[in-house]
């Protein structure tokens, strides 16, 4: 008789996910599904407003990453505006996004990988949580505190407000940078760059003595995509989008707006959440990854010289070739943080980022469209709207970057599962090791309601019959 | 001083996931202070001896505002059947191992609070049964009917903490 492991939700406040594992009669694990059951339905409930409202109503989406969503936003917008912000307005954009990847990136290394890391997948869920960290190492928990504070308070100041700015508008942005704040950011740059590379020294350090659970776990071949610049360097906010196959060959680069003739996306009937693919190679083999790992994997260099030198030993990894190894995603979120941080002085020390000159106005032209993309903190993000003669939208395309990394975290969680877990025998560390393949990701499976009692943790052995053989819940 | 917080969180457009904004809001009245819109917080203006602030969200800095109070209590909608539509408890500090989200909850946040200070207000949480997590504003009826009598329940809350002479608490065991 078969099993199957229900864990169930995967998530709180970025909605609702679940990992089924499906045994065999020998308790062996047979196959693996990552399942995202929320539907959706902002697209649906987008359509019919004015498209100059999206920059606010979508980065509600999710208290995570709004900037990346109002960012993307502004610049759907600007399309269908046919108007080109004034290059300070661009840098301001590209502050206020380094700020969300600063405060993004730090939390999710500190908090929610560095237990596993630092204290052991099978380390007692008691103590394996960043208050563990802070019991190992206060003086580094107190680090990753201001770390994630400053990339916060970049976007309070520029934006207003600490999670849902109101900054971007179509044409630029509605206020320049005042003396005071760009004195402020830069005066903790260099404390917060020192953490950046204390973090990537501990997670060098980490893959070194791990190296060969490293080079196994979760970690498979797979095409991978990024924005890149002119220069083929690293780039967050805008250029071309590039895709490349398995072995580092080119396999696509374009502009962004041409996204619908090169990403198609696969329906599965057991997730509400789709599968994007490069339409070329087709379904299953054109599935690419994108975020930390997939943007290293495309670029030719980051950029900045720190995350350039680091970036080099990075592409020693597997000979110049892509890096596989899902948990590499954390060696490459610090070495873009460090990029990140270093980008941040590079805009401060740009005499435009201090001009007045932030907002173009637009004429738009309706009925019409407009795509907007950027690098969200876990990957590329789509936003495509299509509007009619009065400016109402018509049509809303968003392609999350969770998204794009769908069916790539359900192959990793499910190597992972036939790796280590033992269907006669559930332990905590097995669970623990299936959400660190999904956890390596970053995913955020949508949509910003917390309510309490919304997110138990529950894993369920059931019989192919319906029975209830085994449950773990926390 | 004898001072608490206040700490409504959630979506205010997700319908009853916001719910604790209209509890924050009713509770300001009472109090005889101005209403928070959507665009503050709260958080610039805190110093008296009941602040209260509306987040989207529970976030790690938020430890060294707590560090300063003796109390705090978090409101914020449920949707657990087994729970009283009004749901009040207190909340210890307790840490959990990450799952995936970035998200922070009420426990976590004073374990984090103890840790790093070694001292964390008492905890407790309101909570009002949602019903409604579409997209949009407003608030079910049956929500709604829930936001003065939680308000209420604060403010008695306040009273009786008070009363007991509750005091900003040293934490033995950092770990929470």
């Amino acid at each position: 008789m078969g099993k199957k492991i229900t864990i169930e939700p995967v998530t709180r406040i970025e909605g609702h996910g679940r990992v089924t594992i499906h045994l065999n009669d020998q308790g062996v694990v047979e196959q693996t599904f990552f399942h995202v059951d929320e539907f959706r339905g902002l697209e649906r409930f987008c359509e019919g407003r004015p498209y100059h409202e999206m920059t606010q109503i979508t980065q509600r989406i999710c208290g995570i990453c709004p900037v990346s969503h109002h960012l993307a936003s502004a610049k759907a917008c600007d399309a269908i505006d046919r108007v080109e912000p004034p290059r300070p307005a661009k840098l301001l954009r590209e502050l206020l996004h380094m700020g969300q990847m600063v405060q993004s990136h730090g939390m999710h290394f500190f908090y929610l990988a560095g237990p596993d890391l630092l204290l052991g997948f099978d380390a007692d869920p008691a103590i394996r949580n960043v208050v563990g960290i802070i019991k190992a190492n206060p003086e580094l928990a107190l680090k990753a505190v201001n770390l994630r504070r400053y990339g916060q308070q970049i976007i309070e100041r520029l934006g207003g407000k600490r999670v849902h700015p109101n900054f971007s508008v179509p044409g630029g942005v509605n206020t320049p940078l005042s003396q005071k704040d760009h004195r402020e950011i830069a005066a903790e740059l260099k404390t917060m760059t020192a953490v950046a590379v204390e973090a990537i020294g501990i997670i060098k350090g980490w893959l070194d003595a791990n190296r060969h659970l490293a080079a196994g776990f979760a970690s498979f071949p797979s095409n991978y995509m990024g924005l890149v610049n002119k220069e083929g360097c690293l780039e967050l906010y805008d250029g071309d989008i590039r895709i490349k196959d398995s072995g580092g060959n080119l396999l696509a680069q374009f502009r962004p707006d041409n996204y619908l003739a090169y990403v198609a996306e696969h329906v599965e009937p057991w997730s509400f959440l789709k599968y994007p693919f490069y339409r070329k190679l087709g379904w299953p083999g054109g599935f690419y990854r994108v975020g930390p790992l997939g943007r290293l994997n495309v670029v030719d260099r980051i950029g900045t010289p720190m995350a350039d030198e680091e970036f080099k030993y990075y592409k020693s990894i597997n000979g110049g070739r892509p890096v596989e190894g899902s948990l590499f995603y954390h060696y490459a979120r610090m070495i873009e943080l460090l990029y990140c941080l270093e980008r941040i002085g590079e805009l401060l020390d740009d005499p435009d980022i201090l001009s007045n000159d932030v907002r173009a106005y637009p004429s738009a032209r309706l009925p019409g469209g407009g795509v907007g993309v950027i690098e969200a903190p876990r990957g590329t993000l789509f936003h495509d709207y299509s509007v009619d003669e009065n400016g109402q939208l018509t049509r809303v395309n968003l392609i999350v970057a969770t998204g794009n990394n769908n069916w790539a975290m359900n192959v990793a969680a499910g190597m992972v599962a036939k790796a280590y877990v033992n269907g006669n025998k559930l332990t905590e560390g097995m669970l623990n090791r299936v959400e660190a393949a999904i956890r390596c990701y970053d995913p955020c499976l949508s949509c910003a309601t917390h309510a309490i009692g919304q997110m138990p943790l529950d894993i369920r052995l059931i019989a192919a019959d319906g029975t209830l053989l085994d449950r773990l819940t926390r | 001083m004898d001072r608490s917080l206040i700490i409504g969180f959630g979506n205010i457009d997700r319908a009853d996931d916001g719910v604790a904004w209209h509890i924050v809001n009713s509770l300001r009245r009472r109090l005889g202070e101005k209403r928070l819109d959507e665009d503050n917080t709260g958080l610039e203006e805190l110093g008296s001896h009941v602040d209260s602030v509306f987040l989207t969200q529970l976030a790690p800095e938020l430890i060294d505002t707590l560090a300063g109070y003796c109390r705090v209590i978090f409101v914020d909608a449920h949707i657990d059947e087994g729970m009283d539509d009004l749901y009040c408890s207190s909340v210890p500090p307790e840490s959990a191992p990450p799952v995936l989200s970035h998200h922070v909850t009420p426990a976590m946040l004073l374990a984090l609070t103890c840790a790093l200070h070694g001292r964390a207000p008492a905890g407790y949480l309101v909570s009002v049964r949602g019903y409604d997590f579409d997209f949009g504003r407003g608030l079910s009826a049956r929500s709604r009917e829930l936001v003065e009598p939680a308000a209420c329940k604060i403010l008695q809350l306040l009273e009786d903490s008070s009363r007991k002479g509750e005091t900003l608490s040293t934490c033995t065991d950092k770990s929470g």
